[in-house]
């Protein structure tokens, strides 16, 4: 760390690096402890979360209820121990509440005055985050299982929206209206996601086992499909042509700098394509259990200098080394399934909702005391004793 | 890490997770204790050595490496990190979390082991909670999601609930379909019933002369239960006595000195006006006391004029008993037991009451039903005049114990009964041959009133004999009788005399050439042909027949031999300390060979005593399978009694027993099986069995190919 700062100091560095490593360091000491809590308010659980990238400040959190809550996550406080409070509810008294389970939210990329929810019960709004009520209000034919905006777009503002039909719908909010739909699928939407680098381009996953890249100017069709084995025929039966699992392909995620795509399928896979070309990378992430009958929802880490998946797997996180494949570490705290986890940039700290209702938030452990610095280290010591008498052994003198 | 030191904490897990105690056994606690103090890879081995044992299929293994764990856990920090990491896992093999995956059996253990577990997370959590972020998750998770009420005795799970929720809602489902079956039943039956009950009221009032109205006031006054009764206690002086009751009861006027005795209290109010009274009705002192006997139980006989009344009562009496009473009784039943509306239960209940307050009046009227039967089937045969000649015989069925003395001779049995079964009669033609009563000692006449009370009885063996007796009497004795036996030494020559009578022996051929000598015996000749050219080629003259020339010498006595009733008993010592009854010829069916037997049942000679200790120790060998000895011993500590597994069965169970359960003391889950069902289900099911039916079967099927092989459909398959 001295080291780092001082190259910092002396400009031998790229300033970028010392940001990298210190968040590196932070993300593989990931963990669950008590300085940080999430307020228990779903009574059922949780599908989806997201943490709005202008201040990243607030989360938002859908549960399997219908009830849509936002969380502050800021410790303002001053010290260690924080329980992120909600700022505010859309609960089962509000008269907008969905119906259904909540199966995506997402902040308006650019303002945390709006957000968008969609639902099994056939509707997407959007909400006017002031007056929690809906502004507008999308009905579809079937299930809503996703919905995602695009993070960069400047020139559209167009929602894509996977439901129970295989068309692919956009929706434009300057409209209010659904103005295209992408053909192609021939199974349910389970994702959809924009490239975090070009705005035009959309990904979707299908449970036909396909992922569908698509220029949304191009009306003719998708891009390119991905195939698991990049095109080379005989290794794939013939209904198997075209496609990136050998199950539902449930969860889409690009990385940070859109570069490449993750995907994730009910065969317990997960796979890493060039976003550009639509290669499989062929990184062997090994087993990912994957039982998810909707999509799933994934994030990968940003700033790290190899970079991180956080996915889930059965009852706990799973991260994973982004490019090389090795599973690092898996996070465990849920007591049931986890859905969805996400990534706070800036504090790396991931949050992980399940279907036991809770949200696990995991923090990196802070780095010991050096010892130069005796006055935190004093004061820390209150806060250490108080502590300890649990982690001590406590073997009676008649045993040894 | 010491290798050694490693297998000794494997082994003594195993040791302690498969003792079937539900406490741990201390020495070895501690030793594990010592061994996981040494360093942390210890305490690594044994977490997961502790996780095997908790995902084994059987309760009590759980139980017993959940008591380790918990021991283990508040001491160890490293231990605790380990378990809290998978606590999850833990969870759903302890608090039985998953509903799919429940606890397994046994059930008691289980429970304990669920109530044990929740109480130790709470601890668990009220030490350690603020220390381990996961611990305190779980513990949330497991009151919030899961609803276990750390408060509740029972302890009882979210699933488990569940279970009782469904079971619960079975049940009501049931009972709501009986009720609305009953309710439905009850709107179509009601009238009937009803009309059914007028009925019978009004053909029992019909039936009752009821001139004193006793019925008729009974059925107003119906709590008062017997009106009747109250009136005939009353005191002469009592006015309310009508006169024309006065009149028709039968009046009896008691002596003087009982009625004094008995002075009434009751009319003291009468006393002003004493001397009109007097005057008026003309006694002479209020001392006497009328005693008024109606006969409330009526005796109604069956007539000519009240025969239709009659049946019709008789019919509906059969109804109500049979059909509407039970009926009404099971629609109480099933609303008493679903708690229905009030309006519903009074008029079930009323309707009950009615029926049976007409049963007890039908019960009261005594209708005297006996020749019914008779008469209905002599009313079907009317038509046939020569029915009426015969002679009404009081119906019997079967045996009938007691036979008139007037009747005796034409029943066929003897003047007086027989007192000892050891006694053969003479014939009944001739005087009947007493034997002298050799000193009638009490303990005798006991005895023979005891054989008495035996030939009353059916089922006994003198009853039998009894009859045989009877049978064999009558019959024209062949033999040389057994009357010679029964009169040998002690009886006189005269009688003797008597019983050498010569036999009666039915007429044959034999007798028919009694000492003559007959050529043509056993032959059959064949008359050549008489007729006048046509001659048949070859005819033998004489074919002889030994059979036939056999018949005609000699002659076939059956020789049954005699009916010798067996006098001894098996004697054979019970398990309550009593001894064998039964009287069997030769072989007990459950005690084998009769031998004789002192009065302590033990064998008298010494050979047969052998024999037997042999055979007791061979069934011993075969024991069934139900009395496993280890079942029996565990039966034997919980009650304290002895069953008899101390007794070693056989040298060692060969063959197919052989094999010994690798953790006796645990309990054998596959003992539940052991069913009366599984068992059948062995023999039935098994494979040679199956197979000679099936073979049965396709041979059954083959035959009909065969006959019907013609027809297409048979010839298709």
């Amino acid at each position: 760390m001295l080291s780092f700062l001082n190259a910092r100091q002396s400009g031998l560095d790229d300033p970028v690096r010392l940001r990298r490593a210190e968040s590196t360091r932070r993300v593989l000491s990931l963990e669950l402890n008590h300085n940080r809590d999430v307020a228990r308010v779903h009574g059922n659980g949780i599908n989806t979360l997201d943490i709005e990238v202008i201040d990243g400040r607030y989360m938002l959190s859908g549960g399997s209820d219908g009830v849509i809550v936002i969380y502050d996550l800021e410790n303002n406080s001053k010290k260690l121990q924080y329980s992120c409070k909600t700022v505010c509810t859309v609960g089962r008294s509000s008269r907008h509440v969905h119906k259904f389970s909540v199966e995506t939210v997402q902040w308006y990329p650019h303002d945390t005055g709006m957000f968008v929810s969609s639902s099994f019960d056939k509707t997407m709004k959007v909400w006017d985050t002031e007056t929690l009520k809906p502004a507008e209000e999308f009905q579809f034919d079937g299930n809503v299982y996703c919905h995602h905006m695009s993070p960069v777009a400047r020139k559209h503002s167009l929602i894509a929206v996977g439901t129970k039909d295989p068309k692919v719908q956009l929706c434009d909010l300057k409209s209010g209206s659904r103005i295209h739909i992408l053909q192609g699928h021939r199974g349910e939407i389970l994702s959809v996601r924009w490239s975090p680098r070009y705005e035009h381009i959309l990904a979707t996953a299908s449970t036909d086992s396909r992922v569908r890249v698509w220029d949304v100017r191009r009306a003719s069709g998708s891009l390119f499909t991905l195939d698991q084995h990049n095109g080379d025929k005989s290794k794939a039966s013939s209904e198997a042509v075209n496609t990136a699992h050998n199950g539902r392909a449930n969860g889409l995620c690009f990385t940070a700098d859109g570069l490449h795509l993750l995907t994730t399928g009910t065969d317990d896979r997960m796979r890493l394509w060039n976003s550009a070309t639509g290669e499989n990378t062929l990184v062997n992430y090994g087993k990912v259990v994957n039982e998810s009958r909707k999509g799933l929802k994934f994030t990968v880490s940003r700033d790290c200098s190899p970079e991180f998946v956080f996915v889930p797997c059965g009852t706990s996180v799973a991260v994973y080394g982004l490019h090389s494949g090795e599973l690092i570490t898996m996070l465990r705290g849920h007591y049931n399934n986890v859905d969805c986890c996400e990534f706070h940039p800036d504090y790396q700290e991931l949050y992980s909702g399940g279907k036991d209702c809770n949200i696990l938030a995991w923090v990196p452990v802070l780095r010991q005391p050096d010892i130069e610095d005796e006055e935190t280290n004093s004061k820390r010591g209150g806060t250490q004793a108080a502590v300890n008498p649990a982690f001590e052994d406590a073997w009676s003198s008649d045993e040894g | 890490m010491d290798q050694t030191m490693r297998d000794k904490l494997s082994q003594l897990v195993e040791e302690l997770t498969t003792s079937g105690e539900p406490q741990l056994n201390q020495d070895k606690m501690k030793e594990v204790k010592k061994m996981c103090k040494l360093s942390n890879d210890y305490i690594d081995h044994f977490y997961h050595l502790i996780m095997t044992q908790l995902n084994q299929e059987h309760a009590e293994i759980r139980l017993s490496a959940f008591q380790m764990l918990s021991e283990i856990f508040s001491r160890s920090h490293h231990f605790r990190g380990l378990l809290i990491t998978h606590f999850q896992e833990f969870l759903e093999l302890t608090v039985e979390t998953d509903a799919e995956q429940p606890l397994p059996p046994p059930k008691e253990v289980a429970r304990k082991l669920r109530t044990l577990a929740i109480q130790t997370v709470q601890s668990w959590h009220a030490t350690y909670g603020e220390a381990y972020k996961k611990l305190s998750l779980g513990y949330h998770f497991l009151k919030q999601i899961k609803k276990v009420d750390f408060h509740d005795v029972e302890a009882r799970t979210l699933a488990e609930r569940k279970r009782q929720e469904e079971k619960q809602k079975r049940l009501e489902r049931i009972y709501k379909e009986r009720l609305d079956k009953a309710k439905q039943e009850m709107a179509e039956m009601t009238t009937g019933i009803e009309e059914t009950l007028t009925e019978m009221n009004n053909c029992i009032k019909l039936l009752a002369t009821d001139d004193l109205n006793l019925f008729n006031e009974e059925a107003e006054v119906a709590n008062s239960s017997s009106g009747a009764e109250d009136r005939s206690d009353r005191p002469c002086g009592s006015k309310d006595l009508s006169n024309e009751q006065n009149g028709k009861m039968s009046e009896k006027r008691s002596d003087e000195g009982q009625a004094d005795e008995s002075s009434d209290e009751s009319d003291t109010g009468d006393v002003p006006d004493v001397n009109v009274f007097l005057r008026s009705t003309g006694l002479m002192s209020y001392k006497y006391q009328l005693e008024l006997d109606v006969c409330t139980d009526l005796q109604v006989r069956e007539t000519e004029e009240n025969e239709a009344l009659v049946n019709t009562v008789r019919d509906l009496h059969r109804l109500v008993t049979t059909r509407h009473l039970p009926l009404v009784q099971s629609w109480v039943q099933v609303f008493t037991k679903v708690g229905v509306e009030e309006e519903l239960m009074r008029r079930a209940t009323g309707l009950k009451r009615s029926l049976e307050l007409a049963l007890s009046k039908h019960e009261d009227l005594h209708i005297d039903y006996k020749h019914r039967e008779r008469r209905v089937m002599r009313a079907a045969e009317d038509g046939e005049d020569s029915e009426e000649d015969f002679v009404d015989v009081p119906e019997k069925e079967g045996y009938e114990p007691h036979v008139p003395e007037h009747l005796r001779a034409e029943y066929g049995l003897d003047e007086t009964p027989s007192t000892s079964a050891s006694e053969v009669k003479a014939q009944p033609a001739r005087p009947v041959v007493k034997r002298p009563v050799p000193l009638v000692s009490a303990s005798l006449s006991r005895l023979q009133r005891k054989r008495s009370d035996e030939e009353q009885d059916p089922t006994c063996a003198a009853a039998t004999l009894r009859v045989l007796r009877q049978r064999l009497d009558p019959a024209p004795s062949t033999s040389v009788s057994g009357s010679a036996v029964s009169s040998s030494g002690q009886q006189g020559v005269s009688e003797e005399k008597a019983s050498v009578e010569p036999p009666v022996v039915p007429f044959g051929l034999d007798l028919y050439y009694w000492g003559e000598e007959q050529p043509t015996a056993g032959k059959i000749i064949k008359h050549t042909s008489q007729h006048q050219f046509w001659v048949p080629h070859e005819v033998e003259e004489e074919v002889e027949n030994k059979e036939l020339s056999a018949e005609m010498k000699s002659r076939y006595i059956t020789f049954a031999g005699k009916f010798k009733p067996v006098e001894h008993k098996c004697k054979a010592p019970m398990p309550d300390g009593s001894l064998c009854e039964r009287q069997d010829r030769a072989k007990c069916p459950f005690h084998g060979r009769i031998i004789p037997r002192d009065e302590l049942g033990r064998p008298v000679n010494p050979e047969d005593a052998l024999r037997l200790e042999k055979e007791k120790w061979k069934r011993q060998e075969q024991q069934p399978d139900w009395r496993d000895p280890e079942l029996m011993r565990d039966i034997e500590a919980a009650t304290g009694e002895d069953l008899g597994s101390s007794r070693t069965y056989g040298k060692g169970k060969k063959g197919g027993k052989g094999k010994r359960r690798k953790y006796p003391n645990l309990t054998d889950l596959k003992q539940n099986a052991n069913t009366s069902r599984a068992r059948l289900e062995k023999k039935v099911f098994n494979k040679s069995s199956m197979r000679r039916v099936t073979e049965v079967m396709n041979k059954m099927d083959k035959r009909k190919h065969d006959k019907f092989a013609n027809q297409f459909n048979y010839a298709l398959n």
